[in-house]
C-alpha cells in the first residue's frame, strides 16, 4: 500500500540580502573601488546618460521582502565621489505571520562627496511589518539628496492597511555632529493613524524628501515653486537641511517626489532635470 | 482642576531632598501661562489648521490637540522630558547631554524646533536666575541656546528633586492647554468650550504619560504627517498670529 509522506516542515526560509558598495573619485570620474553583495540583494550599474552621475541600481531578486527577511545596505563615498543611487522597482513588504521585516542602510559620505539616494516606492502589503533605519554621515561640503517614499496597501486593488506595523527612522550626521533624527512609529493600531484627520487623513502614501549639504533656503522655494499635486510643505528644521513631505495617493504622491527630484537635482546637483531611466522604464 | 491637584500632590510622596510644598510651589510657577517664556506665541500649526479650515469645532480642536499628544510632538517631547529627568536625578551628565542632543535634533519643522528651542532656552534663563542651580547652570553653560524645552523642564524637575509624574504631567498638561487656548482664540471658541476641552483631555495625557515613562529613546516616533504639513504651511500663511 503507498503510504501517504509525512508532510514536510513548513519552509522559513529567511532571506538575509546585503550590499556595501564603496566608491571613489579618480581622474575618469567616480569610479568602484569595492562591492560586495549578498543574494538577494545585487547592485547593477547601468550605463547612464552622459550628463549623468554614475548610477547604481539596487534590485532585490527575491521580488520583494517577506516578514523575518532582513537587507543591509552600504555606501560609502570617498571625497568627491558622485554617485545617484536607485531602485530597479518598487520594493514590496508582504504581510508578515510575525517575525519583522528589516532594512538597515547606512550611508557615509566623504568631503564633497554627492550621493543621491533615492529608491522607488516602498509597498507595504496589509499585515506588513516594516523597521527600516536609515544613517547617513557628511563630511564637510558633502550633499545628500535622499527621498523615499512609503505606500500603505497595494494601491492597486485598493487595499487598505488594517494591521501591520511600521517603524521607520532616519538619522543624519554633519560635520558638527548630530543634525537630524526622525522616525515614523506606526506600532499602535495602524487603520486608526492612517485616518485620523491629523495623522495620515486617509492617505495611501508618504514622500519624504531631504536634501543635506546643499543650499537649503533656495532649496525649498525651488519647491515652494513648484505646482502642488499633493498636500504637501517644506521646511528647514534645522540648519542647512532641507526637508519636504507629501502625503496623498500612490501615484500622485510617486509624481510629486519625481518633480521635487527633478528640480532640486537641476538646482543645485548639476544633473539633469529628469529622473534617472530606472524611474521611467 | 482640584482633582488634578490632589492626584498630583499624593504622588509627591517620594521627594525627600525639598518639601511637598516647595516641589509643588517650583512646579505650579514653572508652568503658569505668566512664565515668562512666550508660550502664547506659539500654536504649533493649529493657525494654519483654523485657516485651512480643518479646525472648526471643540471636537476638531480635541482631535488636532489629541493627535499632537499620542501621535506628535508631546509623544517625543514627553519621552525626552523623562530621558532628561532621569539622567538630572542620577547626576548623569553624559546622559543629559545625550538627551539634550537628541532633542535639538529631533525637530520636525522650522516653526517646531523654534517653537520648543526659544522657550527651552527662555526657560533656561528664567529658571536660572529665579531658581539657581549649579547643576542646571552647568547644563546650560554646555548648550547654549540649544536646550529643547522638555530637556531644560526634565532637567530642572530632576534637580529640584520634583518627582517625575506630577512634572510629566504637568509639562503635558500645559502643552495642551496652551493649544487649548490658541484654539480658544482662533476658532473662536468660547472660554467654557476651552475649559471642557481641557477636562476632555485628561485621560489623553495621562495615556501619553504612561507611554513617555515606559518609552524607549532608540524606538521612538511619530505618525502624524498632516501636522508636520500644517506647520511646514504655517510658515508661508499670509496673515498670522502666532510663531507656530
Amino acid at each position: 500500500m503507498p503510504r501517504d509522506l509525512p508532510p514536510a516542515p513548513p519552509r522559513h526560509q529567511r532571506a538575509e540580502g546585503a550590499f556595501a558598495l564603496h566608491l571613489a573619485a579618480g581622474p575618469r570620474g567616480t569610479a568602484l573601488r569595492d562591492l560586495y553583495q549578498q543574494a538577494p540583494a545585487r547592485v547593477l550599474f547601468p550605463v547612464p546618460e552622459p550628463d549623468e552621475a554614475l548610477t547604481a541600481a539596487v534590485l532585490n531578486c527575491a521580488g520583494g521582502l517577506a516578514g523575518g527577511d532582513s537587507l543591509r545596505q552600504e555606501v560609502r563615498l570617498e571625497a568627491g565621489a558622485r554617485a545617484t543611487l536607485s531602485t530597479a522597482a518598487a520594493e514590496k513588504v508582504y504581510r508578515s505571520l510575525g517575525p519583522e521585516t528589516r532594512v538597515e542602510s547606512a550611508v557615509t559620505l566623504g568631503p564633497g562627496a554627492m550621493l543621491e539616494w533615492i529608491p522607488q516606492e516602498t509597498i507595504l502589503f496589509e499585515g506588513a511589518r516594516l523597521r527600516r533605519r536609515m544613517a547617513a554621515r557628511l563630511a564637510p561640503g558633502a550633499r545628500l539628496l535622499a527621498a523615499e517614499t512609503l505606500v500603505f496597501g497595494r494601491a492597486a486593488s485598493g487595499e487598505t492597511m488594517t494591521a501591520g506595523t511600521v517603524f521607520d527612522a532616519w538619522r543624519l550626521e554633519g560635520p558638527d555632529g548630530l543634525l537630524w533624527l526622525d522616525a515614523l512609529a506606526l506600532e499602535g493600531g495602524i487603520g486608526t493613524q492612517l485616518a485620523a484627520p491629523f495623522g495620515f487623513a486617509g492617505a495611501k502614501a508618504l514622500g519624504t524628501l531631504l536634501l543635506a549639504g546643499g543650499a537649503a533656503e533656495a532649496g525649498r522655494e525651488t519647491l515652494r515653486s513648484l505646482p502642488e499635486r499633493v498636500a504637501c510643505g517644506a521646511t528647514i528644521p534645522r540648519p542647512g537641511l532641507l526637508l519636504a513631505r507629501f502625503l496623498g495617493p500612490a501615484g500622485a504622491v510617486r509624481e510629486a517626489v519625481a518633480a521635487a527630484l527633478c528640480a532640486l537635482r537641476a538646482a543645485q546637483l548639476g544633473l539633469p532635470a529628469r529622473l534617472p531611466r530606472l524611474w521611467t522604464t | 482642576m482640584a482633582t488634578t491637584i490632589t492626584t498630583t500632590m499624593a504622588m509627591m510622596t517620594t521627594t525627600t531632598t525639598i518639601t511637598e510644598g516647595a516641589a509643588l510651589y517650583r512646579l505650579l510657577a514653572w508652568l503658569s501661562p505668566a512664565y515668562p517664556i512666550g508660550a502664547y506665541t506659539y500654536s504649533h500649526g493649529l493657525e494654519r489648521a483654523v485657516e485651512d479650515g480643518a479646525v472648526k469645532t471643540r471636537a476638531d480642536l480635541l482631535a488636532y490637540v489629541t493627535t499632537v499628544l499620542r501621535d506628535g510632538a508631546g509623544r517625543v517631547d514627553a519621552a525626552l522630558l523623562v530621558a532628561a529627568w532621569r539622567a538630572a536625578i542620577a547626576d548623569d551628565d553624559a546622559a543629559l547631554d545625550e538627551a539634550a542632543r537628541l532633542a535639538a535634533a529631533w525637530r520636525g519643522t522650522a516653526e517646531t524646533a523654534l517653537e520648543t528651542m526659544a522657550q527651552g532656552t527662555a526657560f533656561a534663563s528664567v529658571t536660572h536666575s529665579a531658581w539657581p542651580d549649579p547643576r542646571f547652570a552647568a547644563l546650560a553653560a554646555r548648550h547654549p541656546r540649544a536646550l529643547a524645552h522638555p530637556v531644560a523642564f526634565g532637567a530642572a524637575a530632576g534637580f529640584h528633586a520634583i518627582p517625575l509624574r506630577p512634572a510629566l504631567t504637568g509639562f503635558l498638561s500645559g502643552f495642551a492647554a496652551n493649544l487649548v487656548s490658541a484654539g480658544v482664540r482662533l476658532v473662536p471658541l468660547g472660554q467654557t468650550d476651552g475649559q471642557i476641552a481641557t477636562a476632555t483631555l485628561h485621560p489623553i495625557i495621562e495615556a501619553a504619560a504612561d507611554a513617555a515613562e515606559s518609552a524607549e529613546l532608540d524606538s521612538l516616533g511619530t505618525a502624524a504627517p498632516m501636522l508636520d504639513l500644517l506647520s511646514m504651511r504655517h510658515e508661508t500663511q499670509y496673515t498670522r498670529l502666532f510663531r507656530s
